[in-house]
């Protein structure tokens, strides 16, 4: 049986003051100054550890008046009085005479606190709160009693604690999950805007609008790419039939024309149905759009016609090098407009696709995007000397 | 200790980089009231300022969420994170799709090219050209103190312009301003104006000479 008496001894352990500042200390030192905690009043710690001497809550009929106060303590004033210690006893239920009763009023009130519990790891809530009171023990070593004591007062802290937020004890293991998850879901957002081409803001709905356009962009490009496998396909098949023929000059319309004129034959027709289903009367188009850091380039392709829009915001005349890489890719080259903007050069491209090549937007894209960039780089190295 | 911190630099991070400062405020703004608050932040005591904002904000992410899931063959569940990791899951597999396609592609090229049969298509724009009475000509006038205007026409030859245009920057120092070409009838023509780079003034006559020059030697190819 705890002997009271003991406890109400010593003003110094039973200083609420400076349990409380302990703890408070123990819990969050840094972070608790950020808090703000007008709604207790303002809890003056100085004025308390001066009013030390007056918090001889032992004996007093209100101990600490501001400071309990302060802490909104409800009003129990028979168990408050602490000249009756056999009324103590009976109350061992409550925990109002305990020092740490303000730590336990105190915890529940400002809601940024039930967040506070909810942050401390699993062990280290008010539940199980055997550091907390260890805290004390060790400061206050010979009073193991009192610790049992705490034990008590945990459950009823417990009490009050669980039906403040309604979820008791469940709560910080669920938020050290949820914070898991939101981690979680952070990675994949940024994985999401690592695979993106383009990436221009770094906020959430541009990083899913992004992805949108280059989901949309690659099945296009696949489309593409299916066609033109098909298309070759079919000049392969053609080529292997009339490798007999000697023939020198073989396109895809004299092809065409050629197995026309055969006809008959079930192998024949049926390459024939192919052919016109797949290459001839599909029309192939395709678009994508290519941004870095100085360079924009918008490629589309309809059927054999590939229109290039390119704008280059420093001054790096890149003509030369468009002009060199359609010829490497085997564009004709129609039409060329642009010319010095402001700081930038703007061209539009209209070229075609020499016939058997089966070059494709996102190659052309990549490939311009590719030899500009780099050009732009050895500018910028030439030019620092 | 160290897990309230995490809780608000989770907090912060949740929400996205711009609005981050939002969150912190309405948070304050939150520890005013004395009352309960939703957590769903629904509660009418949201003083937020930005409350408008905020949900056009989170509306629209989810619109745009919603076109996602959308536009990607999902098979599990349609919250946030599965859509999320549907999306990367598929983008990753349309990019193999692509590489695959592009290297049977290249295979199939590289295939054909060994036969022997296979040729392309040459172009014979001379014969275009001359049919249609189009001479070739190289006209240069002096605008400004360093500005020529040039009107070049040739015949249209694959990698033609490219050396036409090798030749003006590398041998004439010159750069090329405000460029137009055109095609037709298998000619090219060309307008641009050129100025000497680095203030270089440059002789009208040398110009013409030199493009001359370069045209002769297309045609010659």
């Amino acid at each position: 049986m705890l002997d009271n008496s003991e406890m109400f001894e010593s003003t110094a352990f039973y200083d609420p003051n400076s349990i409380i500042t302990q703890q408070m200390l123990n819990i969050d030192h840094q972070n608790y100054s950020n808090f703000n905690i007008e709604n207790q009043q303002q809890i003056n710690w100085n004025t308390n550890t001066n009013n030390h001497g007056n918090n001889n809550c032992l004996t007093s009929q209100t101990p600490s008046p501001d400071l309990l106060n302060l802490f909104q303590l409800p009003k129990c004033s028979s168990s408050i009085s602490f000249s009756n210690p056999t009324h103590i006893d009976q109350v061992s239920g409550q925990v109002m005479y305990d020092p740490l009763l303000p730590l336990n009023n105190l915890l529940p009130q400002p809601p940024f606190f039930k967040e506070l519990m909810n942050s401390l790891p699993n062990g280290f809530n008010l539940m199980g709160c055997g550091s907390v009171f260890g805290e004390m023990d060790m400061d206050r070593g010979d009073h193991d009693q009192m610790y049992h004591e705490g034990d008590a007062v945990l459950e009823f802290g417990g009490g009050i604690i669980k039906n403040r937020d309604g979820h008791g004890n469940k709560d910080t293991k669920h938020f050290a999950t949820e914070k898991h998850r939101r981690q979680q879901l952070n990675g994949k957002f940024d994985a999401l805007k690592n695979l993106v081409p383009n990436p221009t803001k770094a906020d959430r709905a541009s990083i899913v609008g992004d992805a949108i356009e280059y989901i949309n962009e690659l099945k296009r490009t696949v489309e593409e790419l299916k066609i033109l496998v098909d298309r070759k396909r079919c000049i392969r098949g053609r080529m292997k039939r009339h490798k007999t023929e000697d023939d020198s000059t073989l396109d895809v319309e004299s092809i065409y024309t050629r197995s026309n004129a055969v006809g008959g034959g079930g192998d024949t027709s049926h390459d024939q149905q192919a052919y016109n289903g797949n290459s001839t009367s599909t029309m192939r188009s395709s678009w994508l759009q290519r941004k870095s850091k100085n360079t924009e380039i918008d490629v589309r392709i309809i059927d054999d016609e590939v229109t290039i829009k390119l704008v280059q915001q420093k001054r790096i005349n890149c003509l030369l090098l468009v002009s060199k890489v359609l010829d490497e890719l085997q564009l004709d080259l129609h039409h060329v407009a642009g010319g010095l903007i402001g700081d930038f050069y703007s061209y539009l491209f209209n070229t075609k696709i020499c016939e058997g090549s089966s070059v494709y937007a996102s190659a052309i894209a990549n490939r311009l995007i590719e030899v500009v960039d780099k050009q732009y780089a050895t500018n910028l190295v030439t030019s620092s000397y | 200790m160290a897990g309230y911190s995490n809780l608000f630099d989770d907090m912060s991070s949740v929400v996205d980089e711009t609005n981050s400062n939002r969150i912190c405020r309405n948070r304050k703004h939150r520890r005013n009231d004395d009352d309960d608050y939703d957590d769903n932040g629904n509660d009418g005591k949201f003083k937020s300022k930005n409350l408008t904002a905020e949900r056009r904000r989170r509306e629209k992410l989810k619109s745009r969420m919603l076109e996602l899931r959308s536009v990607v063959p999902n098979i599990t569940n349609l919250n946030k994170e599965t859509i999320i990791t549907d999306a990367i899951d598929y983008i990753k597999e349309l990019r193999i799709s692509v590489t695959n396609l592009s290297n049977q592609l290249l295979d199939m090229e590289a295939e054909m090219a060994n036969e022997p049969s296979f040729e392309m298509i040459q172009i014979r724009p001379e014969e275009n050209m001359k049919n249609w009475g189009i001479e070739s000509e190289v006209v240069v006038t002096r605008m400004e103190e360093n500005k020529l205007w040039v009107k070049i026409v040739f015949e249209k030859k694959l990698g033609g312009f490219t050396k036409l245009i090798e030749a003006i920057i590398r041998m004439l120092g010159a750069e090329l301003v405000d460029t137009n070409v055109t095609t037709t009838k298998g000619a090219v023509l060309v307008t641009s104006c050129i100025m000497g780079t680095n203030g270089k003034i440059l002789v009208a006559e040398k110009v013409q000479e030199i493009i001359l020059d370069t045209i002769e030697a297309i045609k010659l190819e």
